[in-house]
């Protein structure tokens, strides 16, 4: 369970990122963050990894309230989410085995069981004989599943997900989608993006942002600005 | 280990600069460390020697003697008065003569003069003690090694005091650069800091590399400052050997019972200071990879 409540952002610059956002997302829910450029998705998003700090309001992951200040334990929060960046952040000087595995080797697990999951997971993906590689050697679309590779890995059960078709054809978005949908039943899902086609045909919850405000909270909603 | 050996590879200047500085400074230290605690050996060995002694005229009674004796201990300054008689002092003549019966033939008790030999509890008390027995009657000469000790306590004192002052300013400069070429690695490496703070690691997974980085620039300097230290040292062994002529078994800090010798060096001390060296080294390369690392990771 993730809920907001009057949550708001602000910038030096006067800029308010987010104007008094409410709303609350259950546990394994699927839900579409929509918008323009510029109207507070990754904000949401930052807000929930506590990468960024709101000015006002509160936000409980579960019933930690991660906004009070009496809130420390960061480590623990991280790693139960798992976060697909806007600009992929995959490490260009480790291979690719290496830059899934980052995601375990922080939480001190083995490696036999670092390797298994890995494995595993690129399974998933759709990509299992590419662990030597390094990122310079993929096209744009393989890094994406890179990236959600890492997110996935060690059940991690939130899983925010940054514009992930953002540079994507039409095709490979889709294959992208087939990923979302075969771990929705098990994760929580923040899905930020501006593409219509796939909102509308998944058919699932969308919040329509606008200007740091959400506009709108639609169950099995459409995107249709 | 192997994160180490990348780092230096790609960071080799940077990486040279902390080794040469960790060098300098161990090697000053080591240095330092090793002449302070040889002349501390010297100068605690000449305590041990009758720091004072009186010879008296061979016509003073032995009552009289005893008399300076007890005086002189009642004064609290001694560590320990012994008393050569003549017949002793004798005994002492003949042993040292035995392979030579034309000088035990010329000698006899009478002409050998009783003595007094004076160990102070602190080397500053021994011109007191030796101003005291010349005022007595019937002495015929005190011996003592004032100039000896007084000397070895100032130049120790000195060295203590200079060697403090050298180190610290050594130390100092290198932790600054040792901050300063890990807070160049660490730029370099801002975007996996980041990415791995995100992905919720603790500060100290993500310290742990700079720190093994600061123990093997410290291992490795203390190490190679101790190699080029004792390679200098055996160089001029023959010639300080000549210098100590019969000076030796000297303890590190009068510290007898741990076999630690500092002349002749032995084994264990140098060992010793080996290991002090290295653990001198990685403590540096701990606090500077600490304190650049803390500027980054709260
Ligand atoms: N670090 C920042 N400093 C100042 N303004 C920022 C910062 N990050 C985001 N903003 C502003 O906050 C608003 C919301 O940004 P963001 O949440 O990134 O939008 P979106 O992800 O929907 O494109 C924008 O106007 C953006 O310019
Ligand atoms: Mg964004």
């Amino acid at each position: 369970m993730i809920k907001f409540e009057n949550v708001s952002v602000r910038f030096g610059s006067g800029i308010t990122a987010l104007n008094t956002v409410s709303f609350e997302i259950d546990t394994n829910d699927f839900v579409f963050l929509v918008g323009p450029s510029g109207a507070g998705k990754t904000t949401i998003l930052k807000l929930i990894l506590k990468q960024l700090e709101a000015a006002q309001g509160t936000i409980l992951v579960d019933d930690l309230n991660i906004t009070s200040n009496r809130f420390h334990d960061i480590e623990t929060l991280r790693r139960r989410i798992g976060v697909i960046f806007q600009d992929f952040k995959i490490l260009p000087d480790k291979n690719i085995f290496e830059n899934i595995a980052l995601s375990l080797k922080i939480q001190h697990i083995s490696n036999a069981e670092i390797r298994n999951n890995v494995e595993e997971v690129l399974h998933l993906v759709g990509l299992p004989n590419k662990t030597l590689l390094f990122p310079s050697q993929l096209s744009a679309g393989e890094l994406q599943r890179i990236a959600i590779a890492r997110a996935i890995i060690g059940n991690r059960d939130i899983i925010l997900a940054d514009e992930p078709t953002g540079n994507l054809d039409p095709k490979t978005s889709w294959e992208i989608m087939k990923i979302f949908k075969k771990l929705e039943k098990k994760k929580t899902i923040v899905f930020a993006t501006h593409n219509t086609d796939i909102v509308n045909s998944m058919r699932r919850r969308v919040f329509v942002m606008k200007d740091g405000h959400l506009v709108k909270d639609s169950k099995k909603g459409g995107y249709d600005i | 280990m192997s994160d180490v050996m990348k780092s230096i590879r790609r960071t080799p200047y940077q990486s040279f600069a902390s080794f040469l500085i960790l060098l300098f400074t161990l090697f000053m230290a080591l240095f330092f460390f090793s002449i302070t605690s040889y002349l501390n050996g010297v100068l605690s060995y000449f305590e041990t020697k009758p720091q004072v002694t009186a010879y008296f005229q061979t016509n003073v009674k032995e009552g009289d003697i005893m008399n300076v004796k007890k005086e002189l201990e009642s004064s609290g300054k001694t560590k320990d008065i012994r008393y050569t008689s003549k017949n002793d002092a004798l005994k002492i003549y003949h042993d040292l003569n035995k392979n030579n019966p034309l000088l035990l033939e010329m000698v006899s008790s009478d002409i050998l003069p009783a003595s007094l030999e004076v160990f102070a509890k602190q080397p500053e008390q021994l011109s007191s003690i030796a101003n005291y027995l010349k005022k007595q009657p019937g002495i015929d000469e005190v011996v003592y090694q004032q100039n000896v000790v007084d000397n070895l306590l100032k130049l120790t004192t000195t060295i203590r005091r200079v060697s403090l002052l050298v180190v610290g300013v050594i130390l100092f400069i290198a932790i600054i650069v040792l901050m300063t070429t890990t807070a160049f690695k660490i730029a370099l490496k801002k975007d996996e800091i980041e990415l791995l703070q995100l992905l919720g690691a603790s500060n100290f997974y993500i310290r742990k590399p700079f720190l093994t980085e600061g123990i093997f620039f410290g291992w490795i300097s203390g190490s190679t400052a101790f190699l080029i230290f004792y390679a200098i040292f055996f160089y001029f062994y023959p010639f300080l050997k000549s210098y100590m002529g019969t000076i030796t078994d000297i303890p590190l800090f009068g510290l007898a019972q741990y076999n630690l010798y500092v002349w002749p060096p032995n084994a264990p001390f140098i060992l010793l200071t080996y290991i002090l060296t290295v653990l001198f080294g990685m403590l540096i390369g701990i606090i500077g990879n600490y304190l650049a690392t803390s500027k980054y990771i709260k």
